[in-house]
């Protein structure tokens, strides 16, 4: 699969705001085209659809009106093997819930997404942990750390795959304003380098990211 | 062991995979042994008559003293039709009877050997000789020939031991020229063939020539008179069946042969079908044995595998710790019972040794435990992904 240069949302609407009188949106409803080497920061109040929309666009949800098209190809027709590939080489998500396995350790946890990638090898790994202070927490169950921490350590597994387009959903809400501005330098290094878009959404406390068109919905 | 897989791992528990092997190698190692025991078991009853299959029959009228003074024992064609029509009759033919005299002669270390004989025929298909060695065409010099058991026995223990003759195998008979004499009823025609002793039957109390030479001959040197045949040869469903023997008994039927290797054969049938379907009972209830413990064991790890997925982790690679040990469990339930019904045969053997019978092939019992393994095993990977793309689309 080629790189994805632009994401196409035309008339997306979450099926149970169909029925509903929705307040102007740039992304429901309408058409909105995310491009490769752009940072966008989407913000709005909770319930408005930010983590559906991360879910679609990842492929974890299908119950969405209109289209959804990656260079031009509807999302649709992706098959299982399609979308195992967009999560390992083109698109990373971090998602709300941060779906860390409480019993593995921050490392495994880390590793469960690097060995899948062989992205990063374990002294980069060790200098991101040390990046955003939580080295010492490396052997450390995840279920046992606190949620900041857990943020830090789901950040950096986020960072562990090649992308296009990195979607991530409030990803610094129990960061301190210090810690957020590390984890938007580290981001916007990885994703520079990569030439990739940064996609982030936040409800009040958003990631220091530099440049980043704004988006509401 | 890498990450994913010791995910994945959780919530296994040995106690279920441990009863399944259980139950699974107890189930198998009752089929695989019922068979083998029934292939082992089988030779001691039917290795005896390879010409006439265990499901045929050959039937006569009981002889009365009525009979020897006129009255007939051939079956009239209403007769044969009526036991055409009974239920456990696949299909029947009458014996076809010489209509001339026929007479054998033998020489042997100089000293001749004659005596007067009859011959009988059936239609070849009754008859389980390869079409090439019971096979008879006009100009053919040579008769191919099934004589009774009981006629060699005759000869060896009754007058062989009397008149001084040396006693003779079953291999020695056979290579002997035997000299046929057929001579029409008037004495007219004759005419001189060779016979071929093709082989010796427990159940067949007559001497066979295939149908095509009797037709042959009974055109050439017969009378041209029709008589009822005196005998017939039945094929029957179920060997064992009660309604044969109340057929019998009520038309004064007599079964000719050894209906004693009928029953027990039988016998030995119903014996080992019912083994059979308890190991066939058991077996299936270790596989969903299987298939439940998989499929909860799957349904408790649903979130990682879902989170497993999300990661980008493939659907084989997900489903992998599970296919382990569903291969590993059924084939090392396989591998025990096949080991314990060897061990089984090696007890029994020596017994069924001593009974005078060939032991049969194992490849049967080995590939029906490998159609059974293989059986769970698909049934239980497809089981597998199914739950693997539930998991894929448990947000969808």
């Amino acid at each position: 699969m080629e790189r994805i240069n632009e994401i196409r949302l035309r008339g997306m609407l979450p099926e149970v705001f169909a029925d509903e009188d929705i307040p102007e949106s740039d992304v429901w409803d309408n058409c909105l085209e995310l491009y490769r080497g752009d940072n966008y920061l989407i913000e709005a109040a909770s319930g408005a659809g930010k983590s559906s929309m991360c879910a679609y666009i990842y492929g974890a949800r299908v119950d969405y009106r209109g289209e959804l098209c990656f260079n031009g190809k509807d999302a649709r027709d992706f098959s299982i093997a399609d979308w195992q590939e967009i999560r390992r080489r083109h698109i990373a998500y971090l998602p709300q819930e941060l779906d860390l396995f409480p019993e593995l350790t921050a490392w495994e946890n880390i590793q469960l997404k690097n060995r899948l990638t062989n992205h990063l090898d374990d002294k980069e790994i060790e200098c991101r942990l040390e990046e955003l202070g939580i080295a010492a927490r490396r052997d450390y169950p995840a279920g046992r750390m606190s949620i900041g921490q857990q943020q830090r350590v789901a950040i950096i597994r986020s960072l562990c795959q090649p992308f296009d387009f990195l979607f991530l959903d409030e990803p610094v809400s129990h960061l301190d304003e210090e810690n957020n501005r590390i984890a938007a330098a580290m981001i916007a290094r990885e994703a520079e380098s990569q030439g990739a878009a940064v996609v982030s959404t936040s409800v009040g406390n958003p990631l220091l990211l530099q440049n980043a068109k704004k988006l509401s919905l | 062991m890498n990450i994913a897989d010791r995910l994945l791992r959780k919530n296994i528990s040995p106690a279920r995979i441990a009863g399944f092997v259980l139950s699974n190698f107890l189930g198998l190692a009752i089929i695989l042994g019922g068979i083998q025991f029934f292939i082992d078991a089988k030779s001691i009853w039917e290795d005896d008559d390879s010409f006439i299959r265990s499901d045929y029959m050959v039937i006569n009228k009981r002889v009365t003293s009525e009979n020897t003074f006129g009255g007939a024992t051939g079956f009239s064609t209403s007769e044969r039709e009526d036991i055409e029509k009974q239920p456990w009759v696949k299909r029947a033919a009458p014996f076809s009877s010489a209509d001339y005299r026929v007479s054998a002669s033998l020489m042997q270390q100089g000293r001749g050997l004659s005596t007067h004989m009859f011959f009988e025929s059936i239609p070849g298909d009754f008859v389980d000789v390869p079409a090439s060695q019971w096979r008879w065409r006009d100009g053919d010099d040579e008769i191919p020939v099934i004589i009774s058991k009981d006629y060699l026995t005759l000869y060896n223990f009754g007058f062989a031991s009397s008149a001084g003759l040396p006693q003779m195998s079953e291999g020695l008979m056979s290579g002997i020229p035997l000299t046929l004499t057929l001579r029409s009823d008037d004495g007219m025609r004759g005419v001189q063939f060779h016979g071929r002793v093709a082989g010796y039957s427990n159940r067949l109390n007559t001497i066979l020539v295939p149908q095509e030479f009797m037709d042959w001959s009974n055109a050439r040197l017969g009378t041209g008179r029709m008589k009822d045949p005196s005998r017939m040869i039945i094929e029957v469903s179920s060997p064992g069946d009660v309604a044969i023997k109340d057929y019998m008994t009520e038309h004064d039927y007599e079964i000719a042969g050894d209906k004693s290797a009928t029953s027990a054969s039988f016998l030995l049938r119903v014996v080992v079908g019912i083994v059979l379907a308890i190991g066939v009972v058991i077996t299936l209830l270790s596989f969903f044995i299987l298939l439940l413990s998989i499929s909860l064991l799957m349904e408790k790890n649903r979130d990682k595998l879902h989170s497993l997925l999300m990661l980008g982790y493939d659907l084989r690679t997900v489903g992998a710790p599970y296919r382990r040990i569903v291969i590993l469990a059924s084939v090392g339930a396989w591998i025990l019972a096949t080991a314990c019904v060897f061990l089984l045969r090696a007890f029994y053997l020596p017994a069924i040794k001593g009974l005078d019978a060939a032991p049969g092939t194992v490849w049967v019992m080995l590939a029906v435990g490998i159609a059974l393994t293989a059986a769970i095993i698909l049934l239980n990977l497809r089981s597998i992904s199914r739950k693997v793309i539930s998991a894929w689309r448990v947000s969808r």
